[in-house]
């Protein structure tokens, strides 16, 4: 009897697993196919559509633009998360976690809200549309996970080892930077990396605030509306295999388990 | 040190969606925007956009309901079936958490379309003799394709919920004479009840914040208020009107949400 | 002692009987094959060093981890195949599991609600033992609001209302700070007095054992080493485990040839038994600094340390075969240390076990 519901759980689980797993592995077999169309029969597995996109200027430029992006938005959001996680970290628990959930509140709200409200708003005032607006625009989604992350590593930290840095002579910088980052550096990189990971995929608020100009998701976007062109797998799986790599690295850096 | 992230926050979220609502009261004369109080938008979201508002509603119910239900069971497998695999699932579920919006709805229009990879798949099988036209650009395929991208997010909450449930008040429920199904009642899910909520109220307000999805899969007789309003902004150049139907659907979204929060309370069991 | 130290009348049967009861992890045998009565009115301790597998038994009887082969009869009713809610047993679980979402009379009614007992019935019995553990002014708070001492007697009360016919404790004070461990004995002892039933608890604290229980099963190593009465276990142990485990003890290494027991240190005595290595165990306290003519055995050596202790003074004193003899005396003898000395007991006061 439990044996059976056991059995029957696990089967459950690798079937939701299969079910998340399989659009996306599709996208990926068939950027490495012949096929003109995305569908069976496969006749011919080849670089073809690769090959296609790497003679294009626009993906291209399209590719600089996304890491332009992601970089700046990994290495500022941070940052910037990091230091509110620090502070966080020193206040007492009921504060800081109101203070988490008004700072997480973006996350929480459709992007398409958060697109047209920068788009109103840098428009208003005046500041024009270029790559740092999408910049700007993915810190206010990318900053809370960075905050959450970090701010999880600092729950169990050992404030004794700052004591003692300092007790040993340790001016309060020396002793960030001897040992208090050395201890969360790992975790930071990874948040970095989620930040990254999700600058890379938003389509919604880079849309709304890019001017002109293209990112990966926005060109695929452009894609898919005019015709299906086999290329769009291609780089769907560039797109991935960017953010993956970039989620499992952190995963693996920060041991962050929600 | 929390001044920078606070300046984010101030300056790049809460200044332009308390500028937006300002503008939500605003006019358009000849293209240009004008201040004003006026509550005609508002008025005009219910007049000529009720429809897309119920539909999309309707569909967030319904795309938030399937999704944490089966993010609940993953999550519960993850933390009582799975044992040393638990892990493995956890992190799948991370890494497609992360990865690829659009490329998951890409790919369900693939998978779901006439010439897509289901029906070609079917036809190769011998199982039908004409391409399908029930997977796509209905309902149903906006229903599966979000309910895809949403799960993740659903798992996380109610995994890190489950997760406090410590196995030792399980142990105390049987010790004290609870069967199984009695313990999963009792104790499990009113302590996991918070993350469960979170969940549900996350699914909802970005399913029906939606509007890439419906373009994609759901056709043209499918469409969200999402879509309208994202029109407001890219063909209309009406920025009062979309803003006040952006209010409005957030609006309409935390009222669904509080009442299936009550509806779920009045469901639990004693 | 907790209650009467004597063996209930031996014609009744036994409460709880544990027949060839073994438990293995995989290749790890945690309790080996273990007989054990327990009678009814027991307050019995499971003692032993942590990994002796004293939880696992405890968790055995509760229903909690299913036995790798022997028996469990309560009442003499085989329950070795029921799960925990099908047994007359009730726990107190290290870490308590209190539920965080139900108040303290929520939690303690939660069993009675299971077992459909009438409202206004459930509600006396739940205010009674609300009472008796003494939390009536707790009864609306929520368990994260509890400290430490309040959540054990939440625990203990919610066990104890449904009237089991055996309840478990599993480390029952081992969280709490020494003052709240020495006032919870005695509550736990005046409840024990007061409800009468049977109780079984484990512990790693012998001190604990000897000052709650009137039973005691020394465990090491997945066996039951010794089982009996506080004084008898700490009397007459049955082997230098226990001796050691059981209070402080003297253990000196020896030989036996034909009835006669010479000891490393030098002294030798007659007593019968098998040729080979034997240990002689003696309490500090039973041992004599300059001993009088009554003392039986005798060892000379010189005074290391001296510590006075209150009521006792501790001197320690290395043998000139290098061993150590800890003695307690109640007076300063006004020895020196690094005098020579000379140490000595009666024989009625060591226990030889085999071995070393």
């Amino acid at each position: 009897m439990t044996a059976v519901s056991n059995a029957l759980w696990r089967a459950f689980g690798a079937l939701v697993v299969a079910l998340m797993l399989t659009p996306l592995a599709l996208v990926v077999l068939f950027s490495f196919t012949d096929n003109a169309l995305t569908n069976f029969p496969i006749e011919r597995f080849s670089t073809r559509w690769f090959r296609t996109l790497f003679e294009r200027a626009e993906f291209w430029k399209a590719f600089g633009n996304s890491l332009t992006i992601a970089g700046s938005v990994a290495v500022i959001s941070s940052v910037v998360g990091t230091l509110a996680a620090l502070a966080l970290a020193r206040l007492g628990e009921r504060l800081a976690n109101a203070a988490l959930v008004t700072l997480c509140f973006p996350v929480m709200l459709p992007a398409l809200v958060i697109g047209i409200a920068l788009l109103v708003f840098f428009n208003k005032t005046g500041v024009p549309f270029s790559l740092a607006t999408v910049i700007l625009g993915h810190l206010v989604i990318t900053q809370p996970f960075v905050i959450l992350i970090v701010y999880a590593r600092m729950v169990g930290f050992d404030y004794a080892a700052v004591d003692s840095a300092r007790d040993l002579g340790a001016s309060p910088w020396v002793a960030f930077w001897t040992v208090t980052f050395p201890m969360v550096s790992t975790t930071v990189i990874g948040a970095a990396l989620i930040a990254m990971a999700i600058s890379l995929d938003d389509f919604i608020i880079t849309f709304f605030t890019i001017g002109g100009g293209n990112t990966l998701p926005t060109y695929i976007w452009g894609k898919v509306r005019t015709y299906l062109d086999p290329s769009i797998n291609a780089i769907g799986t560039i797109l991935l295999a960017l953010t993956i790599a970039s989620t499992v690295l952190a995963l693996r850096l920060s041991r962050y388990r929600g | 040190m929390l001044a920078p992230a606070a300046a984010v926050f101030a300056v790049l979220f809460v200044a332009p969606f308390a500028f937006l609502f300002v503008v939500s009261f605003w006019r358009v004369k000849t293209f240009k925007l004008r201040p004003d109080f006026t509550f005609d938008n508002y008025a005009d979201t219910f007049t000529k956009y009720l429809e897309p508002l119920v539909f999309t509603m309707a569909i967030g119910f319904a795309i938030a309901t399937l999704t944490t239900a089966l993010a609940f069971a993953f999550a519960y497998v993850i933390r009582f079936k799975a044992g040393r695999h638990g892990n493995a699932l956890l992190v799948v579920t991370l890494v497609t958490l992360f990865g690829g919006y659009l490329v998951k709805i890409y790919a369900w229009k693939t998978i779901l379309g006439t010439e897509g990879i289901l029906n070609s798949a079917l036809l190769a099988l011998g199982l039908v003799r004409e391409p399908l036209t029930i997977f796509i650009y209905n309902p149903g395929a906006v229903v599966v394709t979000l309910t895809h991208f949403l799960l993740p997010l659903a798992v996380l909450p109610i995994y890190g919920s489950l997760r406090g449930v410590r196995d030792i008040t399980l142990e105390a429920a049987r010790d004290l004479g609870a069967r199984p199904a009695r313990v999963f009642l009792d104790v499990v899910l009113p302590q996991c009840l918070p993350g469960v909520t979170a969940a549900f109220a996350f699914c909802f307000l970005i399913a029906a914040g939606d509007y890439v999805t419906p373009r994609y899969v759901g056709g043209p007789y499918t469409s969200m208020i999402g879509n309208f309003i994202e029109g407001q902004f890219s063909l209309k150049f009406d920025w009062p009107s979309g803003a006040a139907m952006a209010f409005t659907m957030l609006g309409a979204c935390l009222a669904c949400v509080a009442v299936s929060r009550a509806l779920l309370g009045l469901a639990r069991p004693r | 002692m907790a209650a009467d130290a004597k063996r209930p009348d031996g014609g009744r049967t036994p409460l709880v009987q544990l027949r060839g009861l073994t438990k293995s992890f995989g290749p790890v045998v945690a309790v080996r094959p273990l007989d054990l009565d327990i009678y009814a009115g027991d307050f019995f301790a499971l003692l032993g060093p942590s990994g002796c597998g004293k939880t696992t038994l405890l968790r055995m009887i509760g229903g909690f981890t299913e036995p790798s082969g022997g028996t469990i009869a309560i009442d003499g009713v085989d329950v070795t195949r029921l799960g925990p809610e099908k047994r007359p047993t009730n726990m107190v679980f290290q870490g308590y599991g209190l539920f965080p979402h139900m108040t303290v009379r929520q939690n303690i009614g939660y069993g009675l609600r299971l077992a459909r007992v009438a409202v206004a019935e459930r509600a006396g019995r739940v205010e009674r033992i609300m009472d008796l553990v003494r939390i009536a002014e707790l009864a609306e708070r929520r368990p994260d609001a509890l400290s430490g001492g309040q959540a054990q007697r939440v625990a203990l009360a919610r066990a104890l209302v449904m009237e089991p016919r055996v309840l478990l404790l599993d480390e029952p004070l081992a969280a709490l700070d020494l003052k709240l461990r020495k006032q919870m004995q005695e509550e736990l002892r005046r409840i024990h007095r007061q409800i009468g039933g049977t109780f079984v608890f484990v512990t790693h604290d012998q001190g604990e054992a000897m000052g709650l229980a009137n039973r005691i099963a020394v465990m090491e190593a997945g066996s039951c080493v010794q089982e009996g009465g506080p004084e008898e276990i700490y009397r007459q142990p049955k082997t230098r485990f226990v001796s050691s485990f059981i209070g402080e003890a003297n253990v000196l290494a020896g030989e036996r040839r034909a009835g006669v027991v010479t000891l490393g240190a030098g002294a030798g005595f007659a007593e019968a038994g098998a040729d080979g290595t034997v240990s002689v165990v003696v309490r500090p306290e039973d041992v004599r600094l300059d001993p009088g003519a009554d003392a039986e055995i005798r060892l000379d050596g010189r005074l290391e340390d001296v510590v006075f202790l209150g009521p006792y003074t501790r001197y320690r004193v290395v043998l000139d075969s290098g061993e150590e003899v800890v003695v307690h005396a109640g007076d300063a003898a006004g020895q020196a240390v690094g005098e020579r000395v000379a140490v000595g007991w009666r024989r009625d006061r060591q226990r030889l076990v085999q071995g070393s």
